[in-house]
This record gives C-alpha cells, structure tokens and sequence, in this order.
C-alpha cells in the first residue's frame, strides 16, 4: 500500500515558514514607504532576517549540512508497523500509522500544508482585494464636502418673490454638480436677513420638484461668476409638487400630500460683501410658522426617503459621511 | 463508414478535414465534449416553448456583442457621453443600428427571461433535482434587471438621468445599509463625475462577467439534469407508472390505469 | 410507503431511463427549433431597432413609433421634466405611486421586491410534490395567474399614467379641442396648467387626484357656479369652508392677481365635459 519513494535526503526543499514571515516584511515595507520611514525600516529589517534564514534553509542541501530540526517530523512510533516505516517528507496522511494505545498523533504534514496553502491564498486574496475594494468604495465617504456658491447679490432678490435659482455646486465638476433653489428674501427679521432656500430634489425619491404656479420665463436674469452660470427665474409657486409619485408640498417644504418622508430640504446660507451665498444641505422634518418667523425642525442631509424623525427612523440608524 | 461507395477523393478530403478536429481532440477532449452536448439524448416530446430559454442566450449574445463594438464608440464622462451618443445614433456608419440592438435587445432579453422562467413554471421543471438551477435562473434575472437599470443612465440624456436618480434612491431605502448603497452607487452624495463611469464598469465587465459565469452553470446543469417533458404529455419521460419497474412503455397500460388511481388524490 | 425523497429519486432515474430509451439527440431535431427560434429573436430586434430609428428624428421631439432616439442632454438642475423609468420597470414605478404615505414607503421601495425575489428563490423549497400537471397544481396555477395579470395591470397603469406638466402647450390645446373651450378660456386654460393645479386635480384624464381633490372637467356644467363663484372660490376656499386647497387670491396672501384669477374662473366655467 505504501510506495517507499524517496532516499533519505531527498532535493525536495522541507517545506518552511520563513517565506510566510519574508512576504509579511515585504508587506509592511511597502506599507512603510505610504505611513512612515519607521514602519518601513521595521518592514525591512523583518524581510532581510527571514529573507536570510529562508535562503539558509534552502541552501541546507548545497552547504551539505545536516537537515535542522523539522517541526513537523514525527517521531516513529515504538510500535509503529515495519511496513508504515514514516518517511515525513513525502507522506500523506494515508501514509501515517493509525494511533496505536497511548500514542498521541502529532500535526500531520499534509494537513499542515492544506492549512498552509488556504493561509498563504487567503494572504494573497487579502493583499490583492483590500486595496481593490477600499479604492472603490472608500472614496465615495471621504472628502464629500463642498464649499460655498454663490448665487447673487442680495439685491437680486426681491421681498417676498420666489426665485427658481439654478447653479453649479461645484464649477470643477461642470454641468453635473447643476442645482437648483427655490430662493424667497423672507425680509429681515430683527436686523438678521432672512432667506427660505429649499431644495428642489423631492425627499421621497429625488425626483426634481416643480412649482406649483406660473413662472416667469421671460423675466428671468442670468449672471456667470466664477466660471458659475447662475439663472433665477421669478415664479409665484402656491406650493411645490413632484412630478413622479405625487408628492406635494406647501411654500414651507412641508409635505402636504403623497409619499415624501419629511419636509423639503434646504440650503444654509450666509451673506459676504452683499452677496448670498448657499452652503450645505440639511434635512428638515418640520416647519412651523412662515417666512423669517418660520421654526425648522434641523437634521442632519439625509437621503430621499429617510425618514429622519418618528418611529420609521429607527430604520436607518448610522448615516453614511 | 458505411457509406455507400464514396469517391475515395471524397474519402480524401474528409480524412483531410478530419485532422485539426482530431488534433484538438488529442490534446484536449474538447471535440468530444461537443459531441457528447450535441448528441445528448433530449425527451421525444419536447415543444417549441423550450426554446425559450435558448432565445434569451441569443438576446444576451447580441447584447454582448453590440455592447463591445458601442464600447469603441461610447465615452463615459458627464461632458461627452451624450454627445458621443448622438454621434453614434447619427452620425457614424450603422452606429443606429448597433445602437438600436442593444437598446431594443436589452428590452428583447428581459422580455424573454420572463417568459423562459413562465415555461418552467408551468412546466414544474424547477422541482426535484432542478431546484439549484432554477435559483441560478433567479440570480439570472435578477443580474439582468441589473444590467437593464446600469445601462439605462449611460446614454446621459433627461429620461436616463432621472430615472436613475429614482432607482439609486429606492435603494436608498433599505433599512441600515440603504444610505450606503447609495453613496456607493454614486460615487458620492449626488450623482456626479464618477457616476456615470462606475455604471459603465458595471455594466460592461462585472455584470456580464457575472451573467456569463452563470449562464455556463445553468447550461451545465441543464445539460447534467436533462430537459423536461411537457407535463401534459402522455409520453413524458419519468412520468408515474402502476408499478415501479422497467419501462413498460408501447402497451398503454400506464396511460389507462393512472387517472383512476389518482382520482381521489387530488383534494 | 417510500419515503418522498426515495419516490423523487427513483422518478428521476425513470426519466434518465425513458430519455435513454425513447429519447431523440439533440442534435439536429431540437437544435433546429432552437435555431429557429434564435432567427426570430435576432429578426425582431433588428426590426425594433429599424422601426425605432426609421420613423424617429434627430430632434428629441421627433419621437416615432417606439419612442424618440434620445431626450435632452441631462440636467440636473431641470425643474419641468417628468421622469420616467424604462417600460419593464412601469410595475414598480406604479407601485410606488401606491404606497402614498410615509411610512409605506419602504414597502413599495424595498419590501415588495424583496418579498417577490424571495418567494422565487424559496418556490423549489415550498413546490415539493412532484406533481407536474398544470390541472392538479391548482394553488400554482391561480398564483401564476394573479401574478401574471398584477404585474400586467400595474404596468399598463405605470405606462399610461400621466403627470401635471407645467407650461405643456400640447395638453392645453389637447383641452381645448376635446372641451370645446372658447377662446377666452384659453388662457385660463394654460394658467391652470402652470399653477399646478393638475397636481392635485385630474382635468380630462391629466393630473393626479391627491387631498381628495375633484375632477374638474366638467366642473362648469354643474348647477348654480358661475364665473364670479369661481372667482371668490379660488381666490379664498376658506370662505366656502375648503381649508385643505390653497389659498390663490393675491388680496389673501396667494399668488394670482384679479385678472388671472377671472381668466381661471372663465376657463372653469367653460368647463362642460367631453362631448
């Protein structure tokens, strides 16, 4: 049953761990030259001794020295059969003896090698899919913050009048960052300007969100500043509706019908030099009261159909950055 | 071989013709595999519905091949790929035809999945031992509706734009991890400069490396478990007899004795 | 008695058994229908594809038998476009017209389709008998049946549900010619087109009914409302005890001076309904 093959002192290299721990080195070396001199000196010192014990192990043979100690020889079993006469560097596990009274079975090498083999794949896996899937996914969370636009002076802006205002949010990008705010000078409250900037992205799905009520194409003003075409279109909206599924909003951004999950979003604003400028978004559950007076329930920016408040919130407990 | 009397010219060119197949068989088997697919034993009764499964390959073919000559075309960015789509449409030889394929293919293709996976309802063709298929065949559809919805936003017009707004979103609304769906879909916290390219890399190598993986798994079980008879069939392979045992098929014994027995089974 | 696990085996084994015995190859006799059937694919699409381009124009608007070639370039600051999903998406689309509360969102979004793909995956698990005959699978039958006709439904509903489109011209004159307004009410007719009243009304099939809004298409022919009624309704529907609809009169804090609302007004009471 058993093929013998194999002298004593066969040239199959023993099998050895040193290259585990020479890839690991290299690993941290590489990582060194992104984190730091220090971690890469640490990479390099751990590559150099492994790299040397693994080539002396190699060379064990060439320099006709004894085979060092394996740890994964067995000792022969006292009684072990004379026909099973263990021969660790080529034997399966179909090779072994079966544990005789009292003889406790050591690490068999083959399954050392399985383990070592789905080890050393599960390393090269890791090295090749981290990278892969942190340069996809990652760099959609970080670094998403987008500074202020300006949309005009505040003199463009009427008391009272609705504005459609169309803009680039972020003039690098070009046409794609386009967006559009429904922009009311609210008039001043207690000597602060007031502006009611809502989004025109529906909370239920995204869908762009239409004033309910004429609008002035004819009297619209355009004005490009800093690469920015910025258009504001007069219109006199009774309410804002969405066209996909329904939803249907007051002057406010509060839902009045339909699906949408919360208010309309709005724009924060701050004014420099007689300008307005819009800053990021946030989320709004609810609105009481109107214009300069008006009291806005503050959430973080949420995705459309997040609910932000009330038991169906409980849905969505972590938002991503 | 047991021809009658060729022309051993003929006999000439055959063997001639014969040697690359023969050659390739040596070193790879390949030629007997093809053989062994092509002249696999199928039920007798088999219906023309069972080809629909055979026409939706055909669909994903077209799509895959006018997908890669579109590709030479097409450019992914925000700023060109509209424009690089009425250039195709208009302006660059055939290009409304190839575009035309694969914008009515897709819809040919999903169309057709439905009614392939119809037939093997009715024809209770995902039971015993077909089920492992059938959910390949879910996962098929489900890739394919995929592949539909990436699809739709590179031509970068209003109707693709938009639409796609919805679809990012509805998968916004899962519960926990919806938001991050999203921002992964987008690129982002809108849809903005890498969208557009990342729903091109889905949709022309992982979906339909994807789809492809699987289609050679649903063939091979289709080609390891064999096709089913129609169930209405009074022919049909496997079909229940009095007694278990060799086939007694050619003497209607079957056929007659199996209504009684089962008419009080049904309720 | 087998056990079923022992019945099902032993059917497959008769199967491998009658298709050895009684089996034809594949190759050609079923190879032939597939190619067939292949042809025929490959012939359909390359005639949606010629009927689509051939009866299409480069314009956008030159939409042909299948649709136009391409809309407008994406803009993704529009404020009048509608959107639209692709046709085989028209269920759930529909669906999400359904669920018009809050809280049902998700169900429409996410829990409905999670449920159908579901149940498609665990068919195999829950389908254990062995029965393959149409007539004595009753439950599947109907189910394949309600499913069948739902989907349909709601992808008729999906493709042919229309949506207030403000400053639409077509729909107007659509109202005009099928209303047999009188020019006078034109303008009325195209304010209220603008103003978003179809996002609450229907008017002739256009618009949605939301906040249990009335069809106005024949609001004019009903007794006693003339042009002065519509007026003062539109202008404050507090007074008439609406406190759902929107106050319109600028004198109220609305958005429409006297003129326009008296072109609204007319165009209401020309409203008599088709035919």
């Amino acid at each position: 049953m058993e093929p013998k093959r194999g002298e004593h002192g066969s040239h199959v290299a023993a099998p050895s761990l040193w290259p585990v721990g020479f890839a690991i080195g290299v690993a941290i070396l590489l990582l060194g030259t992104i984190l730091g001199w220090v971690i890469a000196g640490l990479g390099a010192v751990i590559t150099a001794l492994f790299g040397f014990l693994w080539i002396r192990d190699a060379t064990n043979d060439l320099r006709g020295e004894e085979v060092a100690i394996e740890p994964e020889r067995r000792e022969v079993a006292p009684r072990a059969s004379a026909t099973a006469e263990p021969r660790p560097a080529n034997e399966g596990e179909a090779g072994m003896p079966l544990p005789e009274e009292g003889e406790v079975e050591r690490y068999p090498r083959s399954a050392f090698l399985g383990a070592a083999t789905l080890g050393v794949g599960g390393v090269i896996g890791g090295l090749v899919t981290v990278p892969v899937l942190g340069f996809t996914i990652l760099p959609a969370f970080t670094s998403q913050g987008s500074g202020q636009v300006d949309v005009g002076a505040v003199d463009d802006f009427e008391k009272e009048q609705w504005l459609i205002t169309t803009f680039l949010q972020d003039p690098d990008q070009g046409e794609v960052s386009r967006r559009t705010a429904y922009i009311r000078n609210n008039g001043e409250l207690d000597g602060q300007p007031s502006f009611t900037i809502l989004s025109h992205r529906c909370v239920h799905l995204g869908c762009p969100v239409q004033p309910n009520g004429p609008v002035r194409d004819d009297e619209a003003t355009r004005e490009t500043r800093a690469e920015n075409e910025i258009t504001r279109i007069p219109a006199d909206p009774s309410g804002f509706g969405c066209p996909c599924h329904g939803g249907q909003y007051d002057t406010e951004g509060n839902r009045k019908a339909g699906p949408p999950v919360r208010a309309m979003d709005r724009y924060e604003f701050s004014i420099r030099g007689g300008r307005l400028l819009l800053g990021q978004t946030y989320s709004v559950s609810e609105v009481r009261g109107q214009g300069a007076e008006a009291r806005i329930k503050r959430h973080r920016l949420a995705k459309p159909g997040v609910h932000v408040d009330g038991p169906s919130s409980w849905l969505y407990p972590i938002s991503p950055p | 071989m047991a021809r009658r009397a060729p022309s051993s010219r003929r006999q000439q060119l055959e063997r001639a013709a014969l040697v690359p197949v023969d050659w390739l068989e040596e070193r790879s088997g390949l030629a007997g595999g093809i053989k062994y697919f092509l002249f696999r034993k199928v039920p007798a009764d088999i219906n023309w519905m069972q080809t629909l499964g055979s026409a939706t390959l055909t669909a994903f073919i077209v799509q895959a091949v006018t997908g890669v000559v579109l590709a030479m075309y097409y450019k992914p960015d925000p700023d060109a790929a509209y424009a690089s789509i009425l250039r195709i449409t208009n302006d660059v030889t055939l290009g409304w035809l190839v575009r035309g394929m694969h914008k009515w293919g897709a819809s040919v293709f999903i169309i057709l999945m439905f009614f392939h996976m119809a037939r093997v309802f009715l024809f209770g063709a995902y039971k015993y031992p077909r089920e492992l298929n059938w959910i390949v065949g879910v996962g098929l559809l489900a890739l394919g509706l995929f592949e539909g919805f990436t699809g739709y936003l590179l031509p970068w017009d209003e109707t693709a734009y938009w639409a796609s707004v919805v679809g990012i979103n509805i998968n916004g609304t899962a519960p926990i991890l919806g938001p991050f769906i999203v921002q992964f879909l987008q690129s982002g916290i809108e849809i903005g400069e890498d969208t557009i390219s990342r729903f091109y890399a889905l949709h022309m190598l992982v979906l339909p490396g994807a789809i492809g993986g699987l289609i050679g798994l649903h063939l091979y079980l289709v080609v390891r478990l064999g096709v089913t008879s129609p169930p209405w069939s009074p022919e049909a392979a496997g079909r229940e007899r009095v007694e278990p045992g060799p086939s007694t098929n050619g003497n209607g014994r079957a056929g007659l004795v199996r209504p009684g027995a089962r008419s009080g089974a049904p309720r | 008695m087998s056990t079923r696990l022992e019945q099902r085996r032993a059917q497959h084994q008769r199967y491998k058994e009658d298709v050895k015995e009684h089996g034809k190859p594949f190759f050609p006799g079923a190879m032939w229908h597939d190619t067939v059937m292949s042809l025929v694919v490959v012939c359909v699409i390359i005639a949606l594809a010629s009927i689509w381009y051939f009866t299409s124009g480069e314009n956008p608007e030159d939409a042909g038998l299948l649709g136009p070639r391409y809309t407008e370039e994406a803009d993704a600051g529009t404020t009048n476009f509608i959107p639209r999903p692709d046709w085989y998406f028209y269920f759930l689309f529909y669906l999400l017209r359904i669920f018009k509360w809050p809280d049902s969102v998700i169900l429409g979004t996410v829990g409905i389709p999670t449920i159908l793909l579901m149940l498609m995956v665990g068919l195999p698990f829950f389908d254990l008998r062995r029965e393959r005959r149409l007539l004595r699978r009753p439950v599947a039958v109907v189910a394949a049946i309600l499913v069948v006709l739902s989907m349909g439904v709601l992808t008729y509903k999906g493709a042919t549900q229309e949506e207030a489109l403000g400053g639409d011209a077509t729909v107007v004159a659509d109202w005009v010619d099928r209303n047999n307004l009188p020019a006078s009410a034109r303008e009325g007719a195209t304010l209220f087109n603008e103003t978003g009243c179809q996002q609450c009304h229907v008017y002739l099939g256009s618009g949605s009914a939301n906040l249990g809004a009335p069809d106005l298409s024949d609001i004019g022919s009903l007794g006693g409302k003339t042009e002065d009624y519509f007026t003062r309704y539109v202008a404050n529907p507090r007074t008439f005890g609406n406190n759902v609809m929107p106050v319109y009169g600028q004198a109220n804090g609305g958005s429409l001076d006297d003129q326009q609302l008296g072109n609204l007004a007319k165009f209401l009471a020309a409203s008599k309904g088709e035919g």
